[in-house]
């Protein structure tokens, strides 16, 4: 039984990612400290919650932007890495949701092997094209025009006034935090509850061979770029 | 009218007017301040024909009749002020006493007296007496103007920036006074204001009351929110009034106001603090009105059914002080997502937890 190191996660993503983690725990936290400043001081005065909360967003926005470029324009694999495919939403999503809500406690291996050229597996894939596509986009712009409510007033009125942008903004923040608590929660449920945290911070993620069982799975994917998985070998 | 000519025994009669008025003082007509008011015409009309008419006396000494006779006054009249005025003043150039505020206004007069401004300006730096307006009836727009002839707006936003963040916002849609004055409790007063006409992208100016009598076709301004007419602005009225694609050239601007006026003009510390509006809790978030313009320039507050501006979207679409004026529902639907995120890390922790013996014992066999 071998096991192998993938780089799985280059330094630009992994820099992004944390970025992100900080900037948007740093956005859930001010936010519920500028919504409900009655029940929560965390940030000493409401000025500075303020203050933080439009750096953080700034910071997000425009590294979710420079990710956009990135992969559109720089690398082209957003539509191979992120959009769940006929296959992947016929059987994929089921086999990998009855993997985490049953076959997971029996022990069985995961049927989806992170590679770089398919990172997510397809429940992922479907989560992270919401998150990526529809709730950051929205939840930034909307910020954006409630920071800058009287210069881009046009803009407010058009989208349907400012009471309508706050409510959206909110509840996409809510989902976002709601995310937040699964997404960290799964990333525990690697061969060690730390291993997929680590292979964010160094790009290596450890793989296990479990048998032919996961074996064929492995071979059914043929990797699109072999070069790019650069095979240490380990143990 | 047969004028001009009497002029000094109108002023004899203003003097006499105003001696009865101080010694009469707790018998006067009027239980606040003791000045008989009585009908107001044979008190200015005889001044009113040369000052009300440009044509007559020129821009400087022009009184506007329409935004003076309304004012309390009008009801006191011309000469209890202009005592020393004589008869043949018309272009004689001289000038004359005029009754300091201080006379019938010493309350005030010592208050501000104690405020920071005081010697920054006098009472005339602010209030022009032939066009005062009780607080209730000037809109807050107006009492930034009133501000503005001295305070460059630009100039205020821009100091106000450095700790203030949206200080323009602010500045539009604050009167000054709500943070420069202290008062017990403060209220919404939702003004009628529009675009610019013919501009595409114009700016929204405060309406007025000519262009919403237009608006009304003819009728009561009120009518165009309160469609039942009942004098009282319901939440659904609110609504549909917002969302009158008819009406998209209108908009609704909350101003929160103070109650009462003083004239303690300072630097108040707390305001400095965020929350000292931008927290829940004040009763005084609960109360609005509308503020309805009238043909002499002043306002006609309308009671506003509670809790306007808490509304989720469209009793008032445009006004949300962060945090102040959040809507409960929306909170709680906010938890119930952020809830369903902690089915996953809850859920599935504990039927892992509960397995974590069979999983071992397939591990195991791996190995
Ligand atoms: C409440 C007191 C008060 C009343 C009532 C009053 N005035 Fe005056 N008026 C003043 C004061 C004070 C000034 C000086 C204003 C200044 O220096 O800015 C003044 C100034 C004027 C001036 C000089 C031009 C100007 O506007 O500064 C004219 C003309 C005048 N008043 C006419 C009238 C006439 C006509 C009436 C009645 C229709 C009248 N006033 C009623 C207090 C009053
Ligand atoms: C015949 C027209 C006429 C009538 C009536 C008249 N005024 Fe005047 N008033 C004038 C003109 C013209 C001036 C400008 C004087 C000047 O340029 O020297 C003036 C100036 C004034 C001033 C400014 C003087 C100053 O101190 O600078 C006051 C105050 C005033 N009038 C008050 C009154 C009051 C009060 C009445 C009524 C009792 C009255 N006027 C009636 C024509 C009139
Ligand atoms: C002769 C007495 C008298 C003088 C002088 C006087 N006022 Fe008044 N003023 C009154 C009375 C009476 C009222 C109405 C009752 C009240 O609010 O006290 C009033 C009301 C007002 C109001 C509220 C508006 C309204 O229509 O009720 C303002 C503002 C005002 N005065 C400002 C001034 C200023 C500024 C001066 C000095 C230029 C001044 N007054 C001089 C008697 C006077
Ligand atoms: C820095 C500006 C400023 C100065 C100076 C000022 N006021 Fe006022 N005053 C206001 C404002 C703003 C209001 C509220 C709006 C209104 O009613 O015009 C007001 C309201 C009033 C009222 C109506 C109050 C009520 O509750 O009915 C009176 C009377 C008055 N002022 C008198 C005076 C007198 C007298 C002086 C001079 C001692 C003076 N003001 C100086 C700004 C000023
Ligand atoms: C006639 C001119 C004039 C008007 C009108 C006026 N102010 Fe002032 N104000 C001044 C001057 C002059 C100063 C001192 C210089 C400065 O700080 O800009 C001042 C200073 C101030 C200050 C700083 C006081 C301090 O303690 O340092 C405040 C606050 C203020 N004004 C508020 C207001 C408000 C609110 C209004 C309108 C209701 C107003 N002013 C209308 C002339 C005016
Ligand atoms: C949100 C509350 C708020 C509003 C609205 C507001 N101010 Fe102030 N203002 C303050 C505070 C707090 C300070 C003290 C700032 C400091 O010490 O740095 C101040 C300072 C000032 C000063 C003295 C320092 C300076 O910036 O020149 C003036 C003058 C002044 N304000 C005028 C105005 C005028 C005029 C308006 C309306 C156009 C206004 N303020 C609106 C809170 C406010
Ligand atoms: C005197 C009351 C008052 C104080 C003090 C105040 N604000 Fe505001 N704030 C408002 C009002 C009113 C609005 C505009 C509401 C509207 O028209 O939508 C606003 C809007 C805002 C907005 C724009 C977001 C939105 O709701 O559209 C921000 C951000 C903000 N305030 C932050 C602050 C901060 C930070 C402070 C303290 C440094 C502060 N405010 C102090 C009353 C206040």
């Amino acid at each position: 039984m071998s096991k192998h190191m993938i780089y799985l996660h280059p330094t630009p993503v992994r820099i992004w990612h944390w970025l992100n983690a900080l900037g948007i725990v740093t956005l859930c936290l001010t936010g519920a400290q500028i919504r409900f400043p009655e029940y929560l001081n965390i940030f000493g005065n409401y000025r500075t919650a303020v203050l933080l909360h439009n750096t953080a967003g700034l910071v997000v926005a425009i590294s979710f932007s420079l990710w956009f470029f990135y992969y559109t324009l720089g690398s082209r694999k957003i539509t191979q890495l992120y959009v769940p495919g006929v296959d992947d939403l016929k059987r994929g999503v089921l086999r990998q949701a009855f993997f985490y809500f049953f076959l997971y406690f029996f022990g069985c291996p995961n049927p989806h092997h992170a590679t770089p050229d398919s990172k997510f597996n397809p429940m992922q894939k479907s989560a992270y094209l919401a998150i990526m596509f529809v709730l950051v986009p929205l939840v930034s712009l909307t910020g954006i025009l409630l920071m800058n409510v009287s210069p881009l007033r046009e803009l407010v009125i058009m989208a349907g006034g400012l009471k309508l942008l706050v409510g959206l903004h909110f509840l996409m923040a809510c989902s976002l935090c709601a995310f937040l608590f699964t997404h960290v929660y799964l990333t525990t449920l690697g061969h060690t509850p730390l291993a997929h945290t680590k292979s964010m911070w160094t790009g290596w993620e450890e793989e296990e061979d479990h048998g032919e069982e996961a074996e064929k799975v492995h071979q059914a994917k043929p990797l699109a770029d072999p070069a790019l998985v650069r095979v240490k070998a380990s143990s | 009218m047969n004028t001009i000519k009497i002029p000094l025994i109108v002023a004899l009669i203003g003097m006499l007017a105003i001696a009865a008025g101080n010694v009469g003082a707790g018998e006067a007509a009027s239980a606040t301040s003791g000045y008989s008011y009585g009908d107001t015409t044979d008190k200015n009309g005889n001044c009113l024909s040369c000052h009300g008419d440009v044509g007559k006396v020129g821009k400087k000494m022009f009184i506007d009749p329409v935004k003076y006779t309304h004012t309390n006054h009008a009801r006191i009249g011309c000469p209890a002020c202009h005592d020393a005025v004589i008869s043949g003043h018309a272009g004689s150039g001289m000038t004359t006493a005029k009754t300091g505020c201080r006379q019938c206004h010493d309350d005030i007069d010592v208050e501000y007296a104690r405020s920071s401004h005081a010697g920054k300006t006098d009472c005339n730096g602010c209030h022009d007496p032939h066009r005062v307006a009780a607080p209730t009836e000037i809109s807050g727009q107006d009492i930034n103007r009133m501000c503005a002839t001295c305070h460059d707006t630009y100039e205020i936003s821009a100091s106000h920036g450095k700790w203030l963040p949206q200080a323009d916002l602010h500045i539009e849609m604050l009167p000054c006074i709500t943070c420069h004055t202290g008062s017990k409790n403060y209220v919404i007063n939702l003004y009628i204001i529009k675009r610019q006409e013919g501009v595409r992208f114009g700016k929204f100016d405060l309406a007025s009351y000519g262009e919403l009598k237009k608006e009304a076709g003819g009728r009561d301004i009120l009518s165009l929110i309160d469609t039942n007419g009942d004098g009282y602005v319901s939440l659904d009225e609110l609504r549909n009034f917002n969302r009158n694609p008819q009406y998209k050239e209108l908009r609704l601007q909350g101003m929160m106001t103070p109650e009462q006026v003083t004239h303690s003009f300072q630097i108040l510390d707390n305001r400095r603090n965020c929350t000292f509006c931008h927290a829940s809790g004040p009763s005084a978030m609960q109360t609005s009105t509308v503020a309805i313009p009238e043909a002499n320039g002043t306002f006609r507050k309308v009671a506003v059914e509670k809790g306007a501006v808490l509304d989720a979207l469209y009793a008032t679409p445009n006004f949300y002080m962060l945090g102040g004026t959040r809507n409960a529902m929306l909170n709680k639907i906010g938890l119930v997502i952020i809830a369903g995120g902690m089915v996953m890390p809850v859920g599935h922790g504990f039927l892992r937890f509960l397995s974590r013996n069979i999983r071992n014992r397939r591990e195991d066999r791996h190995e």
